[in-house]
């Protein structure tokens, strides 16, 4: 009498559940979800020839450690600067550099050189509120010497509709944060 | 004897005895009345009958009868109890000079005597404090964890001021068990910015049981459980129905609530042989929408919520057998804080030094806008349950479905829409019999419990797209059966149960860096226990002792890990390896109740093997955007041990002062430190004047500083040169300071006609205005709690 009644609800319920999953097949399609950065790639021109220098994690955060170039110049020359981010865990490669182009409004590079007399960096561009962006620009090596460059992508959304952006560092937070070491020889 | 199974109870007569000189003049009021089976007429020997409020018990006599004199006015709590019979519960109000009959038909009666929605086994030598009535509608409006905060030993996790995780006795997300209305509320438990997805307007009631409970619900329940309950649906001709609206001056937040309910039987038909049954149901919905909420000095940006939340249920009973179905949808936007949006750890100390936001994240203009980061969450809930009695006992079959969409939705790039993305769909099945009295004094029950579940993050189930989704695609399927009887003298209640469960978890992913799916396969059985007594000496002491076991098995997160948690700026790693915890919790509780004094004193020591928490190494994880300290799933033996102290004290008439004291002391026994994110110790005070129907009370609540927080690093195979986050024990920051804040309120109700009620209430919280932080708020590196919110409720029943 008591065990009847058990057993045929339970298997039942547990058939009516797997019988409502198989005809339940969804899927997520996340093609663009973290709006993920493997490389960020350097390029310096002077006297017609470009020497290109690149951090690259292809695998994202964690897994193997990431490659960083060391970027070499030579002293006191003028280079002509450009900036390039990319997403290479995709296929075809997708180039983010556009997108920030597209919304310099609310994205900014600071490029911060350690000890500062390594190089000086000058921006070349502007955005609608003419404040600084850093997609191209020129970088004047100092004296010989050794140290770090930091490069920096601050992404800065508007607040409720208000841009945040202001031409520091500040507000935001960074899409981008790398150090390469630099060699002024 | 043909034994059904329910209580009779005839509240014969309830008034005011005229020969009462010696008695004080308003306490001269009377109960008195019959107990008979459900059934068969019979009158039932030796059932006790309660006065909850005053723990005032008589049993009833060879005749059934029984009579309790010299109560004073008021309303009160009837319960009548015996073993083998369902509980049964009326409130009464007792009022000088109006001498009364109870005015329950026979029928009414009868048919409020089938309803068996008193499935759920009460745990009897648990710790168990609800929130109803005006307790329950003084946090009308609020999310269910800050409900909950008005339970001594509850404290609530939050991101910011709108998500808020219940924390019972330090732990939280998946060691509280949620069932609400009956089901394991089943949503994306495991994150700490995920709020629990209800809506607590569905609950008329709302328990929290402490400690492990492993037994009666299963895995997952190590810190204890909380159940929402609505009132039993009407199961006669009527038509209710009840309006809350809530103003919260704090956000402009807007909360409307409606509930219509009715029903209808078939009692007053003439003919004795039909089959006497009746339908009832309840509509509920609930929305809210509130925008910017304030601290005391400025505004946070992006801090508004939406909610819009229904539920429809209805049954049908009919002799022995009862169909009861519901469904509930909970559908949330909640905005995060923009300030909040931090990228890597070279921000947040930037955040922590500020000190406030910046200026851009604390507007001057108020908006009810919802901008990016944001969450949105859908959760469904559809449960049917049939339950059938016999001379052999009662059987319930109550099954159950939910889903959980859940996006979060980050500032992304060229407004892309796509952000974490995890939908989770859930079956519950579980059946139980609770059986007759054997031997006449063994009374317990047996089921099973079946839960199959199916989360999805990315692609389809079996093949993943991305290796970079926070949790992979999982299958869960999870079985127990248990046994909990127990045997209840007139002092002594003892019971006892075991388990058995059994988990399969099948995990699809991507690891890493790499291209093909892994299927990782885990499987975990456990037995559990509990035994616990019941003492009650007389009627003013009630001693409770329990020991009790859980488990849980590691949740995918724990398990998988390994990414930046965006915000947290922390790279959370799983370990694959970990083993399920296994919870022992004893507890002690002692309760006094008389007239003016009510005190409950609750001691608990819940010993954690395997306790499986987040903890920092101290190493920076290197990713693009820039260095994120590490912190690494691993297990330890860890111990919670502390009181939970509640006292009403009625001094004067009218007055009276309730006190709340919780402390905690959690412990990493492995490493001999504290375990880090436990709340601090505090101390509640509330003086309140009560005059008919008025009532204003004045609360002081004192948060102590959190002084037990962990001071090393863990972890000693990492080289001590790799560790540059070593300060605070690798957390940002330092506990915050103490703080103490002022609440207070005041309500008035008002009879409208005859059944129409309306109860207006006005609650200032942070009265003064108070600048402070606190230790389980995500939020506390970088902006303040709120300020003072002048909250307006208004109650109208009829």
């Amino acid at each position: 009498m008591l065990r009847k009644p058990f057993k045929s609800p339970f298997l039942l319920s547990l058939m009516l559940g797997f019988t409502i999953m198989a005809c339940n097949k969804e899927s997520i399609d996340t093609e663009d979800e973290n709006e993920l950065i493997t490389s960020v790639k350097l390029n310096f021109t002077a006297n017609g020839s470009t020497q290109t220098f690149a951090y690259s994690d292809p695998d994202g955060d964690g897994g193997k450690a990431p490659t960083i170039a060391t970027i070499s110049l030579k002293p006191n020359t003028t280079y002509a600067m450009t900036i390039e981010i990319l997403d290479e865990s995709k296929n075809p490669i997708n180039n983010i550099t556009n997108e920030v182009a597209n919304e310099k409004d609310e994205h900014l590079f600071i490029y911060t050189p350690t000890p500062s007399s390594l190089l000086t960096y000058t921006y070349g561009d502007k955005d609608s509120r003419n404040l600084n962006v850093g997609l191209t620009g020129s970088a004047k090596t100092g004296a010989a010497g050794t140290g770090k460059l930091k490069v920096q992508l601050r992404h800065q959304p508007p607040v409720n509709g208000k841009p945040s952006k202001d031409g520091s560092t500040t507000p935001g937070s960074d899409d981008v944060n790398i150090d390469f070491n630099v060699t002024v020889q | 004897m043909k034994r059904t199974g329910f209580l009779y109870i005839i509240l014969l007569t309830l008034g005011v005895s005229e020969l009462s000189a010696q008695t004080p003049k308003d306490c001269d009021c009377f109960i008195q009345g019959i107990v008979q089976d459900g059934v068969t007429k019979q009158p039932i020997v030796g059932a006790v009958i309660l006065i909850k409020e005053l723990n005032k018990g008589v049993s009833t006599d060879a005749k059934g009868f029984y009579r309790i004199a010299n109560i004073c006015q008021g309303k009160y709590t009837i319960i009548g109890r015996i073993v083998g019979y369902e509980e049964k519960t009326y409130t009464i109000s007792l009022e000088h000079g109006t001498e009364q009959n109870i005015k329950l038909s026979e029928t009414e009666l009868h048919l409020a005597n089938i309803d068996i929605k008193a499935q759920k086994i009460e745990n009897l030598t648990q710790n168990k404090t609800s929130l109803e009535n005006a307790a329950l509608d003084q946090t009308r409006g609020q999310s269910l964890g800050e409900a909950l905060k008005q339970i001594s030993g509850v404290t609530t996790l939050q991101t910011g001021s709108s998500i808020a995780k219940p924390v019972i006795h330090g732990m939280h997300s998946n060691r509280v068990l949620i069932m609400n209305n009956g089901v394991r509320q089943e949503g994306q438990q495991w994150g700490s910015e995920h709020a629990p997805e209800i809506d607590p307007f569905v609950a008329k009631k709302i328990t929290v049981l402490k400690g492990a409970a492993g037994v009666r619900y299963g895995s997952d329940a190590i810190a204890g459980v909380i159940m929402l309950e609505p009132d039993a649906l009407l199961d006669s001709t009527v038509l209710k129905g009840e309006i809350n609206s809530v103003y919260f001056t704090n956000g402009r937040q807007t909360v409307n609530s409606g509930i219509i309910e009715g029903g209808f039987s078939n009692s007053n038909a003439k003919k004795s042989t039909i089959i006497p049954y009746s339908i009832g149901y309840r509509v509920q919905g609930t929305y809210k929408r509130g925008g910017d909420v304030s601290t005391p000095n400025y505004r946070l940006a992006n801090t508004g919520i939406q909610e819009l939340n229904y539920s429809l249920s209805a049954n049908y009973k009919r002799k022995n057998w009862t169909s009861d179905i519901f469904f509930s949808q909970f559908n949330t936007q909640i905005a995060v804080f923009s300030g909040s949006h931090i990228g890597n750890v070279s921000d947040l100390i930037e955040a922590i030094k500020r000190g406030n936001p910046l200026a851009v994240y604390t507007p001057e203009t108020f908006t009810y806008s919802i901008g990016r980061p944001y969450q949105d969450v859908l959760h469904n809930l559809l449960k049917i349950k049939n339950t059938i009695k016999n001379r052999h006992g009662v059987l319930s079959l109550t099954l159950g479905r939910q889903y959980d969409f859940r996006k979060e939705i980050d500032i992304l790039r060229g407004d892309k829409n796509l952000a974490q993305l995890f939908k989770l769909t859930t079956y519950t099945g579980e059946l139980l019999f609770e059986h007759q009295p054997l031997l006449k004094v063994l009374s317990g029950s047996v089921g099973i419990n079946s839960l199959y579940q199916e989360n999805l993050t990315t692609g389809t189930l079996t093949e993943p797209r991305s290796s970079t989704v926070l949790i992979p695609n999982f299958q869960n399927l999870t079985s127990g059966v248990f046994v909990i009887e127990r045997i209840v003298r007139k002092q002594w209640e003892i019971e006892g149960g075991f388990r058995y469960d059994f988990r399969h978890l099948n995990v699809y992913r991507i690891p890493r860096g790499e291209q093909n799916t892994v299927n990782n396969q885990r499987n975990n059985q456990n037995f559990t226990g509990t035994v616990g007594i019941n003492f009650r000496p007389n009627a003013r002491w009630n001693f409770l002792t329990n020991i009790s076991t859980a488990w849980r098995a590691a949740t995918v997160n724990e398990l998988y890990s390994d990414g930046v948690h965006h915000g947290a700026a922390s790279f959370e790693r799983g370990d694959e390896n970990l083993n399920p915890e296994k919870a022992l919790n004893t507890s002690f509780t002692i309760n006094y109740i008389s007239q003016i004094l009510q005190a409950e004193l609750h001691f608990y020591n819940n010993f954690i093997n395997n306790y499986i928490f987040l903890s920092p190494t101290g190493r920076p994880a290197l990713t693009i955007r820039g260095a994120f300290p590490e912190f690494l799933y691993t297990q330890t033996k860890a111990s919670f041990q502390g009181f939970d102290f509640t006292t009403n004290l009625q001094f004067v008439k009218n007055i009276s002062l309730n006190s709340k004291i919780s402390f905690l002391k959690a412990q990493d026994l492995s490493h001999d430190q504290p375990l880090i994110q436990i709340p601090a110790n505090r101390i509640e005070n509330t003086l309140r004047f009560d005059h008919k129907k008025t009532t204003i009370s004045l609360t002081n609540l004192y948060v102590a500083k959190q002084n037990r927080v962990p001071t090393k690093i863990i972890f000693t195979d990492i080289p001590s040169s790799e560790i540059i986050f070593n300060e605070y024990g690798g957390d940002f920051a330092p506990p915050p300071s103490a703080y103490t804040l002022w609440n207070a309120a005041i309500s008035q109700q008002f009879a409208i006609r005859n059944k129409s009620s309306l109860t207006i209430s006005m609650t200032v919280s942070n009265l003064l205005n108070t600048s402070y932080r606190d230790y389980l708020n995500r939020f506390r590196y970088y902006a303040d709690e709120i300020g003072r919110n002048i909250v307006f409720r208004a109650k109208y029943s009829f």
